[in-house]
């Protein structure tokens, strides 16, 4: 079962990652940085690089090109959906956030959200069958603490001498 | 001597293929006739590989174009450095230079072995050979390269101007020798399932080669990265190409590995994981290889041959298929006893990190392949480039970078909280202080940003956790041993060398987070078309464009010169001298970019073009911290170097451990 401090941080994180994913990255003077980072070069090589990337006289051509819609009034999005109904889907440099596209964005975030609650119920059985999780607090670490009771202290030394042999190797 | 070449492949090809056959059966049916005859095959296959190798170095350096691949990669101007290099330019050069280094592994995993007569040798040598057949499989009868043209030319078409760069000397073989160093583990955890030697002894023995390929592939991919920066003239270092994805996923398994390896030597758990973990690094080399070489997926990289990718396609589905059926198999040998004494403890941080490892692995994999996914299900191909991946990756590497400075902080088996504040409470102190005194000086006004000074935050909670950590190890040494502090610090490294070794390395990967956040967030660049004397402005830099001039470099080869003379504070600090290269019979001329590095920043100028009346089309770069970069390279080589340094007593210990356990092989032993 999930404490109320592990949801509070669950939330948080969500919140946080949420808010950056959605901070824009456009600002006023990067309207063309924009563009070319947005979309594919179009040179005949098929060189596959995004058109920040290019250094074809295409990727000249087309900068040049850029600089004038954006000069005409025209905004990034509207050149950006222009370029796709000219070359299709396959100029913009990454898949669009709605419809089939959005696998390619929430899968990767969903496997490992799969796997950390795999791995968080993994964790769970294999810390359980050592000791509850109350008794965490009070038991004594390896590095540098030292436990009060003589039995304990035996049990800790043996500990600390087979980690401090296995750190020689 | 191309004939020899041609006949010792099929020899190569013959030999490697009875070596793979009387391995398996001398030690299934003990038979020391068939291993005494197999044990001379990898000496027999490497020097026939080797052969056809000098053949192939020989031809391009006599300018033999009665080869086809002679004509296709060199020429008679191409300089001898590069003609060296030509060898792994093309495709079937490459895939001989990628069997040769497979037959050279062969042999040191052999010479390394053959007076230990351990189970797993005769097996994990037939897997060797295995992988071999099938690399001369191809080299024999897909892609030779001993083709011949009936009638030579004079002259050959020369090498790619792209890949006349000298780090396309080092870097294809730095990479190669990472890709092909992973068949070793690999054939070590097969030949632990075939003989059911599932304990940590396979682990022992492979991880040097483990580490020493990690490493090769680590600093492959910083070299394919400084190539990219110096020679495609973007002012970048890292694209997130396919080809280079299919370099950086086999990297980051092996990370995760190497980390949740430490937790099976020392628990003897996750051996299914670790197992999956070292068969998916192989899977993924080949998974590259195929990427490159099958022109499914469209890069700037990929040879121009699609035939090879069904070869691959079919070698990767047997290699996924065997090892499934090799693990689901051994399943039940492979439990172990799983048993974790705290939440908070380092192994369960490994595991952390695993996950958040295979995380990045699994995004660029899924980023690579989506447009295969996309034209598959919808009949539209689309684009998966650097937006997406730096969008996905760039949280989930934060994380990883957070972990890395919890990692050396948290105890083995068992950490309280009030232990963790004790540990905790310094690295955090710096990381705050940090941050409140980055907080008014950085800019925070775009995602880039914010995720960079985030990333600083943590590179400082990082450093100080791993230097307060050599800090307190020399003092308790120093005290305990009444040794000098530098003293201390040199015999506390030496008697543990993969625990500082991989804090050295956890540094270099500091300086490269770091150099990675400052240049992607707070680089600028300017283009401006130029008339002598005329200025342009960046930073605190003034470039004054002062001559342009033509110079016939050789016979195929005219180079455009333009000069700027570079001043800081009014006073002239350097000269750039950016240029243009063309060479004959090449439609795309090629930028050589001029770089002023310093530990601050770079000041990257090209000559993007030039007109007759002498103007120019210059573009400046100004990138913050790339120099970080490659010294990340160099300190994480450092740490490799002291991790992978050989230990007496870690053999000698090693050695017993086998012995006790006595899985040894009958026959050598007769």
């Amino acid at each position: 079962m999930i404490s109320r401090v592990q949801k509070t941080v669950l939330v948080l994180v969500v919140v946080l990652f949420m808010a950056f994913s959605n901070t824009g990255s456009a600002s006023a003077g990067a309207l063309l940085a924009d563009l070319e980072n947005a979309l594919m070069c179009k040179c005949d090589d098929k060189c596959g690089k995004v058109l920040e990337n290019c250094t074809c006289s295409t990727s000249d051509k087309t900068r040049k090109k850029f600089s004038k819609m954006l000069e005409s009034g025209l905004t990034v999005e509207q050149i950006v959906k222009q370029q796709v109904e000219e070359h299709g889907e396959t100029i913009l440099s990454a898949p669009t956030k709605k419809g089939f596209n959005l696998t390619a964005w929430i899968i990767p975030f969903g496997a490992i959200l799969v796997g950390g609650l795999g791995l968080r119920r993994l964790l769970n059985v294999w810390t359980g069958k050592k000791m509850p999780d109350n008794e965490v607090d009070g038991a004594a670490d390896v590095d540098t603490d030292k436990p009060d009771d003589a039995a304990g202290s035996t049990k800790y030394s043996h500990r600390l001498q087979d980690e401090l042999n296995q750190l020689e190797t | 001597m191309n004939d020899i070449g041609e006949f010792t492949l099929m020899v190569a090809l013959a030999t490697a293929l009875y070596g793979t056959v009387a391995y398996v059966m001398s030690a299934r049916g003990n038979r020391i006739d068939l291993y005494l005859s197999a044990d001379k095959i990898p000496l027999i296959t490497w020097a026939c590989v080797m052969i056809s190798s000098i053949a192939l170095w020989k031809a391009l350096f006599t300018n033999d174009f009665s080869l086809q691949y002679v004509y296709a990669y060199s020429n008679i101007e191409l300089d001898y450095f590069y003609k060296f290099s030509s060898f792994w330019g093309g495709q079937k050069g490459s895939l001989l230079f990628w069997t040769l280094l497979l037959s050279t592994y062969t042999l040191v995993v052999h010479f390394q072995n053959r007076k230990k007569s351990l189970i797993v040798v005769p097996y994990a040598m037939a897997v060797l050979l295995g992988v071999t057949v099938f690399f001369l499989f191809l080299l024999n009868f897909s892609t030779n390269p001993f083709e011949r043209i009936p009638l030579p030319p004079a002259d050959g078409r020369g090498l790619n101007p792209l890949l006349q760069n000298y780090w396309m000397v080092i870097h294809p073989p730095t990479l190669y020798l990472g890709y092909v160093g992973f068949t070793v583990p690999f054939a070590y955890a097969m030949a632990g399932l075939i003989t059911k030697s599932l304990d940590d002894s396979w682990i022992r023995l492979t991880r040097k080669w483990t580490v020493v390929s990690w490493f090769f592939l680590c600093m492959g991919n910083l070299f394919g990265a400084s190539w990219a920066y110096v020679e495609l003239g973007w002012g970048g270092y890292w694209a997130w190409d396919p080809v280079e994805n299919a370099a950086f996923m086999p990297l980051i398994i092996a990370t995760a590995y190497l980390h949740s390896v430490m937790i099976q030597e020392k628990k003897d758990m996750m051996k299914v994981w670790n197992m999956s973990l070292v068969l998916l690094t192989f899977v993924m080399t080949i998974f590259g290889t195929f990427i490159t070489r099958s022109g499914l997926i469209q890069s700037v990289h990929t040879f121009d041959e699609a035939t090879l990718g069904y070869y691959f396609l079919g070698f990767l589905f047997f290699i996924i298929a065997v090892c499934s059926v090799m693990i689901v198999w051994r399943l039940p040998l492979l439990k172990s006893k799983n048993e974790l004494d705290s939440f908070l403890s380092r192994e369960a941080s490994f595991l952390f990190n695993n996950l958040l490892l295979l995380g990045i692995g699994f995004a660029t994999f899924w980023g690579t392949i989506f447009p295969i996914i996309s034209e598959a299900v919808r009949g539209i191909k689309i684009t998966v480039g650097p937006p997406f991946y730096n969008q996905v990756n760039v949280p989930i590497g934060l994380a990883l970078l957070a972990l890395i400075g919890i990692g050396p902080v948290i105890a083995w088996r068992r950490a309280t909280w009030s232990n963790l504040k004790k540990n905790f409470h310094k690295p955090v102190a710096v990381a705050l202080v940090g941050g409140a005194v980055l907080y008014p000086i950085l800019p925070l006004s775009n995602r880039s940003e914010i995720y960079t000074f985030i990333a600083f935050i943590l590179c400082m909670f990082v450093t100080s956790s791993i230097l307060l950590e050599f800090f307190k190890g020399t003092m308790a040494r120093s005290q305990s041993h009444e040794e000098t502090t530098v003293g201390a610090l040199g015999s506390m490294i030496w008697h543990n060398k993969r625990r500082y070794g991989g804090y050295v390395v956890h540094i270099g990967v500091v300086m490269i987070y770091a150099g990675i956040a400052a240049s992607q967030s707070y680089g600028t660049h300017i283009e401006k078309r130029m008339k002598i004397g005329d200025t342009i402005e960046i930073s605190d830099y003034m470039l004054r464009y002062e001559k342009i001039a033509a110079v016939q470099a050789t016979s195929v080869k005219t180079r455009i010169i333009a000069q700027l003379a570079v001043e800081k504070d009014g006073r002239r600090i350097w000269t750039a001298r950016p240029e243009k290269e063309f060479y004959k019979g090449q439609t795309q001329p090629v930028s050589e970019v001029d770089v002023r590095s310093t530990l601050a920043s770079d000041l990257y100028v090209i000559l993007a073009d030039f007109s007759e009346d002498d103007s120019a089309t210059i573009k400046v770069y100004y990138n913050p911290m790339v120099s970080w970069l490659w010294m990340g390279g160099w300190v994480i080589a450092l740490g490799t170097m002291v991790c992978a340094w050989p230990d007496r007593l870690e053999q000698r210990r090693r050695l017993e451990r086998l012995k006790r356990q006595e899985i040894v092989f009958s026959p050598a032993q007769e």
